[in-house]
């Protein structure tokens, strides 16, 4: 279980510009199940998955997970945490162009010093799940949205992580790829995975796989109750 | 194990990063090498010109004695001889004949020498290599020269010098003392210079003082005085050509400091993806790091390869000009491969590691720099 507890976050604090983005965010997040954050642009979703995924620090309050404090590791630590607990999914799936598909699923377990011929024989099963096997070897650059969204699950899920983050999921798919993205994230949390997502696609949030809905708003929770 | 596994991986994908950068990093890559194989072709040169400098000389003798004339330098009576074996310490002395003849036919200069064990017999000369080489000489054809009062002077060619001599050797025409003094009006009783053999290496200085005095209007040469000499002025030329060669060096230094200071925006993207995924800072800059040996070294090899094919297959084309010219040494010859190790870690510090280190700089800022900016694409 993920619990944040009265998490704020303020950029540029105390210059002319200061920004708050979160107020005393107090949420918890179940394991195992899928929870979707809901918002407008600009409510703080992104900022609130961030630091739910150890990518910052909260300007206050605290994050636990699974009983364990997250927010004061260091670095190393939290990247750490980073790599064998989250999958990330990002709204612009941050794949690196230039290198292959395979090489690109194979790059958030590099600093495990895993075997090189398991490592891509595991990542080769994962591009074979996503039908995506005959084209490891393509450069990222040469895909279709569908495809790259696909490489980037693959990605995410490379360290068998217990918690998937994903951004906007669906915000460049047409509605067919949407369709198929809430069809993987059943997959995965049937496989016992923790999903937190941030959206305010319809398609998302009322699709039947989704347990809980946050709704945040200018940085403050409105309403947080289990979907419908 | 498993670092190495990890480090093998962290180097895989900075191979391929290299590879996607291609024309910038190629085009550094050339810059790079030529600088390196400049300054390793100075360095190289200058060690074996001295090195070559040093083999001519090792046979030299210990002390030579020259009669000076208004400062220049005149043929000395023999004399001389008695009165320098009777100062202490001086275990032999005897007169040289040697000169230099310029072959009008041939526009060579050739070096005569009456050697001092087995000379030819009179009418007969023995030539070396390069002498062969220019005018078409084998055994037993007549070499014309001119004696100082213009006659014709003909001498046979008896044998010709083997090829392994050629450094010490290739301008060599070996003759008769009777015919050298022939051909230059020289007469007896005279030599061009004396060598003397010390009995104690260390009383050199001593022994010269002592001739000075004894012989005002002589000049006694140390063979350590020979070597210094040379060795200042390949030192003086090389740093001629070094000092040339530094606005060459300052230029890379600053395309490499550009280059490697500077992080593109696509690369800044990257660094924040990869923390973003779960690499950490020490990772990221091992990355940056192998990038950064991978390019240097790579040109530091390939350049010292190329400076070692320019000097020693190339015959230091490019800067033979500068660096050579010293009388000591033959119009032609090749020289034999000589390196110094701590030159080319001199090199290796002044190159390869400032660059490794200029790549880690900005990318060490940008790695710590939390990476939640992807999430905002």
């Amino acid at each position: 279980m993920i619990v944040l507890n009265q998490v704020s976050k303020v950029f540029n604090k105390g210059r002319q510009n200061e920004f708050v983005s979160l107020r005393e965010i107090s949420i918890m997040i179940p394991r195992q199940q899928v929870t979707v954050l809901k918002g407008p642009s600009g409510s703080g979703k992104t900022t609130l998955l961030s630091i739910i995924g150890g990518m910052s620090r909260p300007t206050s309050g605290r994050v636990t997970l699974d009983g364990r404090e997250t927010t004061s590791l260091p670095e190393r630590f939290l990247a750490a945490l980073r790599r064998e607990t989250f999958g990330f999914i990002f709204q612009q799936f941050n794949l690196i162009n230039g290198i292959s598909i395979l090489e690109n699923v194979m790059l958030p377990a590099v600093p495990n010093g895993e075997r090189h011929a398991t490592l891509k024989g595991r990542a080769l099963e994962l591009l074979a799940m996503f039908g995506l096997e005959a084209r490891a070897a393509t450069r990222v650059e040469l895909l279709s949205g569908g495809e790259m969204q696909r490489v980037a699950i693959a990605r995410a899920l490379i360290n068998n992580p217990r918690v998937i983050i994903a951004d906007e999921p669906t915000a460049h798919l047409d509605s067919k790829l949407s369709g198929e993205l809430i069809t993987i994230m059943e997959r995965l949390k049937q496989e016992g995975r923790t999903i937190i997502m941030a959206s305010h696609d319809p398609l998302v949030c009322n699709a039947g796989v989704v347990d809980n809905l946050v709704e945040i708003r200018d940085g403050e929770i409105r309403d947080s109750a289990p979907a419908q | 194990m498993a670092n190495i596994e990890k480090q093998r991986a962290i180097i895989d994908f900075t191979l391929a990063s290299l590879m996607r950068r291609k024309g910038k990093n190629a085009a550094l890559l050339v810059v790079y090498t030529l600088v390196v194989a400049a300054l390793a072709s100075v360095m190289f040169l200058t060690k074996s010109i001295r090195s070559e400098a040093a083999a001519v000389l090792v046979d030299a003798p210990e002390l030579v004695v020259q009669r000076m004339v208004a400062g220049r330098h005149e043929m000395i009576p023999l004399s001389y001889v008695e009165k320098i074996a009777s100062i202490r310490g001086v275990k032999s002395v005897r007169g040289r004949l040697w000169g230099y003849y310029y072959d009008p036919v041939f526009g060579s200069n050739y070096t005569l020498l009456v050697p001092q064990e087995s000379p030819p017999e009179e009418g007969k000369v023995a030539v070396g290599q390069g002498v062969a080489r220019s005018a078409l000489a084998e055994v037993d054809n007549i070499m014309p020269f001119r004696t100082n009062q213009g006659a014709l002077f003909t001498l046979t060619v008896a044998r010709v010098l083997p090829a392994g001599t050629e450094l010490v050797s290739s301008d060599l025409v070996l003759l008769s003392a009777g015919d050298f003094k022939t051909l230059f009006g020289i007469p007896d009783g005279m030599a061009t210079d004396l060598v003397a053999e010390v009995s104690n290496l260390s009383e050199i200085p001593t022994i010269a003082a002592k001739i000075a005095r004894l012989l005002p209007d002589t000049r006694p040469i140390a063979r350590d005085e020979i070597l210094r000499t040379y060795d200042a002025i390949f030192n003086w030329r090389s740093g001629i050509l070094l000092a040339i060669l530094s606005g060459a060096l300052l230029a890379f230094f600053i395309f490499a400091w550009d280059k490697a200071t500077g992080l593109s925006a696509e690369e800044r993207r990257e660094i924040g993806i990869l923390k973003a995924i779960g690499w950490d800072v020490g990772d990221v800059l091992m990355m940056k790091l192998w990038e950064g040996a991978a390019l240097s070294l790579t040109a530091f090899v390939t350049g010292v390869i190329l400076a070692w094919l320019h000097v020693f297959a190339g015959g230091a084309a490019l800067f033979v000009p500068v660096l050579k010219g010293w009388s000591v040494l033959y119009p032609a010859f090749r020289l034999t491969p000589s390196i110094d190790l701590m030159q080319l870690a001199v090199l290796f510090f002044l190159t390869v590691i400032p660059y490794t280190v200029a790549t880690i700089v900005p990318c060490w800022r940008a790695a710590t720099a939390a990476p939640d900016s992807v999430m905002r694409g």
